[in-house]
């Protein structure tokens, strides 16, 4: 056959078939981060990374628990939060779930407070109820509410009609729900708390940065003067607890678990009522709007700072994070997936990506802020580490519930003709999805000094100028949930219904 | 079972009707009519509109219909006795079900407890309905239709995971305590020896209304186009008609 016979051979990645359409989707990504790199500042600041580094590695070989002070304190109190935080949380989050799907305002409101970071809201609690366990709790149980009542709405959603369809007429909505939809949506439903819970951990041990007494607080202060291996012991019972967390959050231990931590809890602030109204009457709101003085505003407005860089650098570290995420997904999901290596291989892969996803992102990039200097750099670093490996978890799990329709490939057959075109639109949905939450992250990265929104934020929370921390706080939460429309749009339709505990 | 088409009493006409969901019409202008005491079985392929027609009745009789939906309409999660309680949920206060899930209230525990010996589920009560086999979950559905007590028993093929012995016991046991019954199944011989009179859908459309006595196998095979080719077999006994466990199940034509 000649080969002006021959159909039109395509061109690069050209068609319309699943794979290059996803594959031009990628580089345009990938483009777009490489194109925009430069305007970020990625220098390294400090003089000597590497000796640090090698004696923070040495403090996490030989860590030193005889010199952590009362850790099972510190432990007990980080599971009490996250416990009371997701309870809580439940609790305000499921009657909202019945409503969400009727009411506009609550679905808006919802999106409100996800959109706002754990952190910055145990930064606004401080203001009133100070450092107690009432702002740990609140600062959990606010933003999960709000993630509760859209997940549970979904749930609920997608129980089957069947059961309620068949019901005789005249029972009542209340009956209905126990018996027709409920038990319908109950396991999906507790593994999601489930879920939750564990994210719960790790925001609860974040509360520490702000000087809560839970096991970051210890972390940090630990980090900074230089002691790494009491920093390097206490890391090590932090995975301990995510490692054992099978164990004991077992079912029937959780309400011996609710009743024990009431006490760690303690001891309860005197809520002042006049103090907390003024606080949200008066202190949030700019001076001027309260008084109705136009001029006066447009002065309030002047004086805030200049937000485009922070905006822009918040924007800039996320979408840098997402496709940083995106390469170290792809890079790591074959180390612990079955279909390639040896056993040795394998394990040490999966204890690797174990390791990068349960350390809490602001903590990675605390350690790299501690050896790079304050730049984009470190923060780059700790979103997308944490979050590819997140992804590449997932993705590996995956993967091993494929059967290769060929067997006997080779490695890089397998890989690109076998498993990379069936994973890979769900790898870029969970990216997708985890965009919106490296955004929310990156915001509250500013506060270890990376200059973001969230360096602002904790500026003024420190400079008691709460108008302009609540202003920014709401910069912060409409860009995120813009984020989150546009993440929606790109997001592949390939994927069907999702898991809600992948996200 | 003495033929009862003189009974007469009308408890439901349709003249001319479409029937359908929403703006879709299944069956148009359906003429039919259904008396008091008369025991229908209801015909036809899969896809022919027996759940719409069914969906239908219960829609127009409302509160004296005990119903019995085709996949049973059964939550995996509860036991097998809140599935057959929930019969009844209408009866009682939101407060005495909420209990009810909490612990077994006295009564319906009692009558539940006799209905299942009925049916063939003694012992299973405190089991889940997930962890049933396709006939016990069968037998659950029918029993929360009796546990229902009312006067017309619809059901969408209740007997069609069940053995032929017990699909005989079932139905005896659906006789006695309603006055009247429409029930959708696949058995040709069951519709002939059971029932008063037959429905046949074909294609949208009602193509047998007779009295039972004056029909015979052949007349109900002619309502199944895959038995058209092998029509010359009359008596090939089941296999000619579909089995209903075979079929792809019609959902959204509840």
């Amino acid at each position: 056959m000649s080969d002006a016979a021959l159909p039109r051979r395509p061109a690069w990645l050209a068609g319309r078939a699943t794979g290059p359409r996803l594959a031009r989707h990628t580089l345009t990504l990938i483009a777009l981060a490489l194109l925009l790199a430069p305007l970020a500042d990625l220098s390294v600041v400090t003089r000597d990374p590497w000796t640090e580094l090698g004696r923070m590695l040495q403090g996490l070989a030989w860590p030193d628990f005889a010199s952590v002070e009362s850790p099972f304190h510190a432990l007990g109190l980080t599971v009490s939060v996250a416990l009371w935080g997701t309870l809580a949380g439940v609790v305000l989050g499921f009657p909202l779930a019945l409503l969400f799907a009727r009411s506009r305002l609550v679905r808006a409101g919802c999106a409100f407070v996800r959109a706002i970071h754990e952190l910055f809201w145990a930064l606004l609690f401080l203001q009133v109820f100070g450092l107690s366990a009432l702002t740990a709790l609140a600062a959990l149980a606010i933003p999960y509410a709000g993630i509760f009542a859209k997940v549970f709405a979904e749930i609920l959603e997608q129980t089957p009609r069947a059961p309620a369809d068949a019901l005789p007429p005249g029972v009542g909505r209340l009956s209905r729900f126990l018996y027709a939809e409920l038990p319908l949506a109950w396991t999906q439903l507790a593994a999601y708390i489930r879920y939750r819970f564990e994210c719960g951990l790790r925001a609860s041990v974040l509360l520490g940065f702000v000087g809560l007494p839970t096991l970051g607080f210890q972390l940090e202060t630990a980090f900074r003067e230089g002691r790494y291996p009491e920093a390097g012991a206490l890391l090590w019972c932090f995975y301990l607890l995510i490692a054992t967390l099978p164990w004991w959050s077992h079912r029937r231990l959780v309400p011996l678990l609710l009743v024990g931590g009431v006490f760690l809890l303690g001891p309860w602030p005197a809520v002042d009522g006049g103090l907390l109204w003024r606080f949200v009457s008066q202190d949030l709101w700019p001076a001027p709007l309260l008084a109705g003085d136009g001029a006066g505003l447009v002065d309030w407005f002047a004086s805030i700072p200049e937000l485009a860089p922070a905006i822009g650098n918040t924007l800039l570290l996320a979408l840098l994070g997402t496709v940083g995420a995106l390469l170290v997904a792809m890079a790591l999901w074959p180390l612990a997936s079955r279909h390639f290596g040896h056993p040795a291989s394998r394990l040490a892969g999966r204890g690797l990506l174990v390791l990068l996803r349960s350390t809490p992102e602001l903590m990675l990039a605390f350690v790299f802020l501690l050896l790079l200097g304050p730049s984009l750099l470190p923060a780059w670093l700790a979103l997308a580490l944490h979050n590819g490996a997140l992804i590449a978890f997932l993705v590996a799990r995956h993967a091993d519930g494929l059967e290769p329709g060929m067997p006997g490939l080779p490695a890089s057959g397998r890989l690109a003709y076998e498993l990379l075109p069936r994973v890979y639109p769900s790898l870029l949905a969970l990216l997708y999805y985890r965009a919106e939450v490296i955004l929310r992250e990156t915001a509250i990265l500013g506060m270890l000094g990376v200059a973001t929104l969230g360096y602002y934020i904790d500026e003024n929370f420190q400079y008691l100028m709460f108008d302009t921390a609540a202003f920014l706080l709401l910069v912060t939460a409409g860009l995120n949930i813009a984020v989150d429309a546009l993440s929606r749009r790109l997001r592949p339709r390939e994927v069907p219904q999702e898991d809600p505990c992948l996200r | 079972m003495a033929p009862t088409e003189h009974t007469n009493e009308p408890l439901l006409t349709l003249d001319g009707v479409d029937l359908g969901h929403g703006e879709r019409v299944v069956l148009p202008r359906v003429h039919l009519h259904l008396a008091r005491g008369e025991r229908v079985a209801l015909l036809g392929p899969s896809g022919a509109g027996k759940s719409t027609l069914l969906a239908a009745l219960r829609e127009r009789l409302g509160g004296a219909v005990a119903w019995c939906p085709q996949h049973h309409g059964l939550v995996p999660g509860l036991a097998v006795y809140h599935n057959v309680y929930m019969g009844r949920l209408a009866e009682h206060s939101a407060l005495a079900n909420l209990w009810n899930l909490v612990r077994p209230l006295r009564g319906p525990w009692g009558e539940v407890a006799a209905l299942c010996e009925l049916v063939g589920l003694d012992g299973l009560m405190r089991r889940p309905v997930g962890q049933l086999s396709g006939g016990q979950r069968q037998r659950t559905a029918i029993a929360r239709a009796l546990y229902q007590q009312r006067e017309v028993f619809l059901g969408d093929e209740p007997v069609a995971s069940v053995d032929p012995h017990q699909a005989h016991r079932l139905l005896g046991l659906i006789e006695q305590r309603h006055t009247t019954s429409v029930i959708a199944l696949h058995q040709r011989e069951l519709a002939l020896t059971r029932f008063d009179r037959v429905w046949g859908l074909r294609d949208g459309r009602l193509v047998i209304d007779a009295p039972a006595s004056t029909l015979s196998l052949d007349d109900l095979d002619a309502l199944y186009p895959d038995a058209d080719d092998t029509a010359a077999s009359a008596e090939a006994p089941e296999p000619a008609a579909p089995s209903p466990a075979s079929l792809p199940c019609s959902r959204g034509r509840a």
